[in-house]
């Protein structure tokens, strides 16, 4: 092998090695796994409040509302997804579930902002708000 | 200077201010806003002031050599590096060509209701066609004057009611709050990254070659590249204002493209959230066109090809052939449903690794006077270039670690 190969292999191990720590390898949900997938679904839910009340206040499209709240649905169905079949350790146990329930709420609120009246979007932003802080 | 040459240069001004921003810059200044509110507002001034210091470098190449960048760059470091630079800059620009195109669908998307994939051959077809029957000014015009509904998010940024003096401090480089420092220098790199994208000077100096550039034009290049790309930073500014009030405030980490619209519909409503789609449709629309121009470009001019968007289609036919491969490519890659913003996420930091093959050439040609004759580098052009080229290296070299250890900015 020359200088060079090993050079490029060594910069291929690193780039595997930064690969695999950023991956993770237990298979459970760490701690911070578990708050970076609270945090995210904060994002979520604070975003999905913030078009319901606009929507609520005529101050979005009817259109925009579908199609924006259905792509946060999605990511938040499939964080709720995830979150219903995962492991942690026992320490955990009690705010996976929590997050987990969150997650579903979120989830089935940002479904129908897609779809409420204006009359109902108020309560959907409550209601998403309220979920928000809770995963703060 | 006649009222018509007024006229042209304040038309050349407005479709540059238009054009500045693309997907990245949308990305990465609504991403930094939200994360770091103001603070990193310093790093969009450095990140213009670089585009704007090589665009007049290489526009005044291609004005007196009447040569455009990968041409240099095939000159100036040989076939094997050139290819290699060729390699890299066409994966970059197809993946950013990509991220455009499916920029384009979602905005439409969010205007018209229709399905995501539907809309993404649609999107595809308006731009090929676009590009095809349009003329270069035409197209530089139409994409850049829309992309000016942009302009919206500066009218939402003062109703917002920033705190002005917090605002002021970001354009002071100092410590930070709210993130990790790693994730901040992810953002410093991005926002750099996106703001000096290499396809902007393929693009730029193609185009000056293309449209006859001569001595003439070198007082319209330095007014184009400074008031137009200094003026599009102002969007930048916008974006990353509106986003450090509305969505830090709320918890909200801007993943859709939809999201940054949200900010203008805050401060005015439907008219705000239509002019800020519309704008963001043409400013990536124009992006896709440029961005599939540049990787004809340099295919074309590092194989000696002839080329040129003015050229009938038949007499450039590897030319033609070469943006219409880029843009059936971009299509194949949308289509495999990757999210464009984790692609433009990519594209820009890919692109920071390509930064500096791209400026060096520019740099030691501009400073030749074989090429240059007495229109070298003065001075502060080699001073202020000499310092970007530094400071391109260090990002280039910490781009894809800082990119792997936040897992994107996400810490």
């Amino acid at each position: 092998m020359t200088r060079n190969q090993r050079s490029g292999a060594l910069v291929l191990v690193a780039v595997i090695a930064l690969f695999a720590s950023g991956c993770g390898s237990s298979g459970r949900l760490s701690a911070k796994a578990l708050s970076d997938q609270s945090t995210a679904l904060e994002s979520l839910a604070a975003e999905g409040a913030l078009l319901a009340r606009h929507a609520g206040g005529g101050k979005t499209t009817h259109i925009f509302t579908r199609v924006h709240s259905e792509y946060l649905y999605e990511a938040a169905s499939q964080a709720a997804s995830s979150l219903r079949t995962a492991k942690t350790d026992p320490a955990f146990e009690p705010k996976l579930r929590h997050v987990a329930s969150l997650a579903r709420k979120v989830s089935a609120d940002l479904k129908r902002v897609g779809h409420a009246s204006k009359a109902e979007q108020p309560r959907l932003a409550r209601e998403l708000e309220a979920a928000a802080k809770e995963l703060a | 200077m006649s009222m018509k040459n007024v006229l042209a240069v304040a038309l050349g001004i407005l479709s540059a201010i238009g054009g500045f921003v693309d997907i990245g810059d949308l990305v990465f200044n609504t991403q930094a806003g939200a994360t770091f509110g103001y603070q990193l507002l310093w790093v969009v001034v450095i990140g213009v002031a670089g585009i704007v210091v090589y665009s007049e470098m290489c526009g005044r190449v291609a004005a007196v050599a009447k040569r455009p960048v990968f041409d240099l760059i095939r000159e100036r470091t040989g076939f094997s590096a050139g290819l290699a630079t060729l390699a890299a800059s066409q994966v970059v620009n197809l993946m950013t060509c990509a991220a455009e195109v499916g920029g384009v669908a979602i905005c439409l998307q969010l205007l018209s209701g229709l399905p995501y994939r539907a809309l993404i051959p649609l999107a595809v077809v308006g731009l090929a066609v676009a590009s095809w029957v349009l003329p270069f000014e035409w197209i530089e015009r139409v994409f850049g004057y829309l992309g000016l509904s942009l302009l919206v998010f500066a009218v939402a940024a003062i109703k917002l009611h920033p705190d002005w003096e917090r605002v002021a401090h970001g354009f002071v480089p100092g410590s930070h709050t709210g993130g990790s420092v790693p994730v901040y220098l992810y953002f410093v790199v991005g926002l750099l990254g996106a703001a000096m994208t290499p396809y902007e000077v393929y693009f730029y100096s193609s185009g000056a070659v293309e449209d006859g550039w001569g001595l003439k034009e070198l007082g319209l290049n330095k007014v184009t590249a400074m008031i137009g790309y200094g003026l599009g930073g102002f969007l930048s500014f916008a974006l990353m204002i509106v986003a450090g009030t509305l969505f830090l405030p709320l918890g909200i980490d801007p993943q859709f493209l939809g999201t940054p619209a949200l900010g203008a519909e805050e401060a005015l409503g439907q008219v705000g959230l239509l002019l800020a789609l519309v704008g963001i449709l043409f400013a990536v629309g124009g992006a896709a066109i440029e961005t599939c121009f540049s990787g004809a470009y340099n295919t074309a001019q590092f194989f000696g090809w002839r080329w040129g968007k003015k050229e009938r289609p038949a007499a450039a036919s590897r030319f033609t052939l070469a943006w219409v491969v880029i843009f059936a490519l971009a299509f194949l890659v949308v289509m495999t449903g990757y999210d464009p913003v984790k692609l433009t996420e990519y594209s820009v930091i890919f692109s920071v690794v390509a930064l500096p093959l791209t400026y060096l050439p520019i740099l030691l040609v501009a400073n030749d006077r074989t090429y240059m004759g007495s229109k070298v580098n003065g001075r502060l052009a080699n001073v202020l270039g000499v310092l970007y080229f530094i400071l391109i290296l260090a990002i280039a070299v910490a781009a894809i670690p800082l990119m792997l250890i936040t897992h994107g900015g996400q810490g």
